[in-house]
């Protein structure tokens, strides 16, 4: 295996390789054509808005700063000030693209271009986990996050996008429907090993698991990684879906994408939308009333918001719910009979960026959560406030180099404090993404704390 | 000499500041207005109705919810800055309609001291605040504010110039019929400050409704193009 030189571009971590960032290969040129066509109306129309108004109405006051957990978490590390990190990009906006810049240089905070700036910029792109708590600090609503994400967008144009994103995420769930590569005999037997477990464990319950069924109610397309990472989750699903008797299928990776994540997202509208067209070209096959997206919460962000204001009404004739909506739905309408003595040890939640921040679902959870476990209790700050858990942008599946450290010593150590100082024993999240997180911050702070899905919770509460 | 630029100052740049300003306003007006309507990407929870939208936007410009919960040394020195200025300016757009109003000498002179502490406050915290790299722009704003109320705060304190004669100058150049403004050194500073600073506004401070406004709406409206 090749061992490649780490080079510190902008900080002492590394995010991407060298051979995606070329950090001694000019790039200027390519940079400001790139960061040209993002200034462009017919080319950035969903985000041109909001990323001209934090690149010109920022006043530098710094307030932002104290709401990014990437921040605070690092000591207070300028480099991570939401407002520091958007400045490299607003100091050549300045001056390439306005004529106060033009005319008054570094008097007005403009600045030329170097390739040492384009090499930490890359990187920098990649310390923020686009959680968007900074945008409720800032009295203007300016989105840092937002401005990341544009950067990352450049640096995707000029190929620079982390393997894990890119070549091991999206281009793999385009060519194989998942992007872990799950085959269709490798799913079949993960599902049929989670119905005889389900089987085994509930007596005189007999389980069915529907698979690529055409004009089914509901579709539920997991988060790939949950079948092989978190089957818990999985057997919560089946097992959940099962007792509420409803018309319900999963989907194969022979009827296209199976995997509902986007990490286009994360990097490239090209890519995100491409992915999107993919996820339609299924669920269009397979018409089912309602698409769940399982356990995730970028694929909601993404397919229950993002999808709506992208593709006309005519292409997408279904609904898109989270799974903890369809969860809350059956506990509403009485179908779900359950005892909270199942769950007796003490429960935390954490509000996902993309769920709650940013998909505004915070009350179906805890009423779901309430239901089926004794003891809850909410971390501080929650809902909207709650930190990111730094899973988020991608970032959950980034550990290549040093980059688990990062993780691990910024906003890890905020999030795991904040975990700890609820003294729950089970962590409860529904995204697969902040799941991936905790596990590593549980494994490398050795942490004694039990991380978990809600599907697999509520399935234990269940009374047959 | 001194006549000349006497007349200049208090006849002939007004009309100057006041063109500047009125087509800088609609430069940038549309300049915003005609970037395309962002995708849905609202902070929950937003809101479903202009109208809601709108509200909302109209109470957090006033209660400044971020700074309030996260900074508040930036949410007073806000408060301090903007209330006073307010008020000052409101005393001197009075002179659009009458000469005199009760209390403004104690009003306008507390209102002069908040907008100058805010202003002291705000340099200071730019310069040793570690989270930001603060620029001349930024300094150059509040920089200009604090010459122009530090003299108006004289000129008021101590009356040093007739406020008489300041309405019928204020009439003159809105109907079209100048006359040379009160001659006094310090007021003359004073009003080639006020109009420098109202010329640099719309370039850099009159972002600031403009980005509340767009910036807040943006993620409070959770309406989708189609539904
Ligand atoms: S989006 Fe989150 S991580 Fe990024 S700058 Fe804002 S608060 Fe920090
Ligand atoms: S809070 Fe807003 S205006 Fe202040 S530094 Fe941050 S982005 Fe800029």
């Amino acid at each position: 295996m090749k061992i490649e030189q780490i080079y510190k571009v902008f900080d002492e971590y590394r995010g991407l390789s060298d051979s995606k960032l070329h950090p001694t290969e000019p790039k200027s040129e390519q940079f400001l054509k790139a960061f040209r066509e993002l200034l462009d109306k017919k080319n950035n129309w969903p985000f041109l808005l909001p990323l001209r108004l934090a690149l010109e109405a920022c006043t530098h006051c710094g307030t932002c700063a104290e709401a990014c957990p990437v921040y605070i978490g690092s000591g207070r590390n300028k480099l991570y000030s939401p407002v520091y990190r958007a400045d490299m990009l607003r100091k050549i906006y300045k001056r390439y693209f306005t004529l106060t810049g033009k005319v008054f240089g570094s008097l007005v905070g403009a600045k030329e271009v170097t390739e040492q700036d384009i090499n930490a910029m890359a990187e920098a792109a990649y310390r923020c986990t686009i959680c968007r708590r900074c945008v409720l600090a800032c009295p203007f609503g300016l989105d840092n996050g937002l401005v990341m994400r544009e950067m990352r967008k450049i640096f995707a144009e000029l190929g620079i996008i982390p393997e894990e994103l890119k070549e091991e995420g999206v281009d793999n769930q385009l060519r194989y429907g998942s992007a872990p590569k799950i085959s269709y005999e490798a799913l079949m037997n993960i599902l049929d090993f989670v119905r005889g477990e389900i089987e085994e464990n509930r007596k005189n319950v007999s389980i069915e698991i529907p698979v690529d069924k055409v004009g089914a109610k509901y579709l539920i397309i997991n988060n790939a990684g949950d079948y092989l990472s978190f089957l818990d989750t999985i057997r919560g699903i089946v097992e959940v879906m099962n007792y509420v008797n409803v018309d319900w299928t999963f989907n194969s990776p022979r009827t296209g994408v199976f995997d509902n994540v986007n990490y286009g997202l994360f990097y490239s509208d090209k890519d995100m939308l491409r992915v999107i067209r993919a996820h339609l070209e299924t669920i269009n096959k397979l018409k089912p009333e309602y698409v769940v997206i399982g356990e995730c919460g970028h694929a909601y962000d993404v397919l229950g918001h993002l999808m709506k204001d992208l593709i006309p009404a005519e292409e997408r004739p279904f609904k898109v719910i989270h799974i903890v909506e369809l969860y809350d739905k059956f506990l509403r309408e009485g179908k779900l009979k359950l005892d909270k003595h199942k769950n007796a040890e003490p429960v935390t939640f954490h509000d996902s960026c993309k769920i709650g921040r940013c998909g505004g679902i915070y009350d179906e959870p805890r009423r779901v959560i309430v239901a089926s476990c004794r003891d809850f209790r909410e971390m501080y700050p929650n809902r909207e406030y709650n930190y990111c858990c730094g899973g988020g942008g991608g970032f959950a599946l980034m550990s290549k180099y040093n980059f688990l450290d990062f993780r691990m010593k910024t906003y890890g150590r905020l999030k795991m404090q904040q975990v700890k100082d609820t003294a729950a024993s089970t962590l409860i999240t529904i995204c697969a993404n902040c799941k991936r997180q905790f596990l590593d911050m549980v494994s490398y702070y050795n942490l004694n704390i039990n991380v978990s899905g809600l599907s697999e919770v509520l399935a234990n509460a269940l009374v047959y | 000499m001194d006549e000349y630029f006497t007349i200049f100052i208090g006849i002939y740049l007004p009309y100057i500041t006041l063109v500047v300003f009125i087509v800088a306003v609609i430069y940038n007006f549309f300049k915003w207005i005609f970037l395309p309507r962002p995708i849905m990407w609202a902070i929950f929870p937003a809101k479903k109705s202009l109208a809601n939208i709108l509200f909302t936007i109209a109470t957090r410009i006033f209660s400044l919810p971020g700074p309030r919960k996260f900074d508040k040394l930036i949410f007073t020195l806000a408060w301090m800055f903007h209330i006073g200025l307010i008020v000052s300016l409101t005393l001197h757009a009075k002179y659009i309609f009458i000469p005199h109003l009760p209390y403004e000498y104690e009003v306008g002179t507390i209102a002069g001291m908040l907008a100058a502490i805010g202003s002291v406050g705000f340099i200071i915290r730019r310069y040793v605040d570690k989270r930001a790299d603060s620029y001349f722009a930024d300094y150059f704003a509040l920089i200009l504010l604090i010459i122009t109320l530090s003299l108006g705060q004289y000129i008021r304190m101590f009356r040093v110039v007739e406020s008489t004669h300041l309405w019928t100058w204020v009439q003159g150049i809105l109907t079209l019929n100048p006359i040379p403004p009160p001659v006094n050194t310090l007021f003359l500073i004073h009003i080639v400050f006020a109009q420098i600073y109202m010329i640099y506004l719309p370039f850099k401070t009159l972002i600031h409704p403009i980005a509340i406004f767009y910036g807040q709406k943006i993620i409070l409206d959770q309406r989708h193009f189609k539904g």
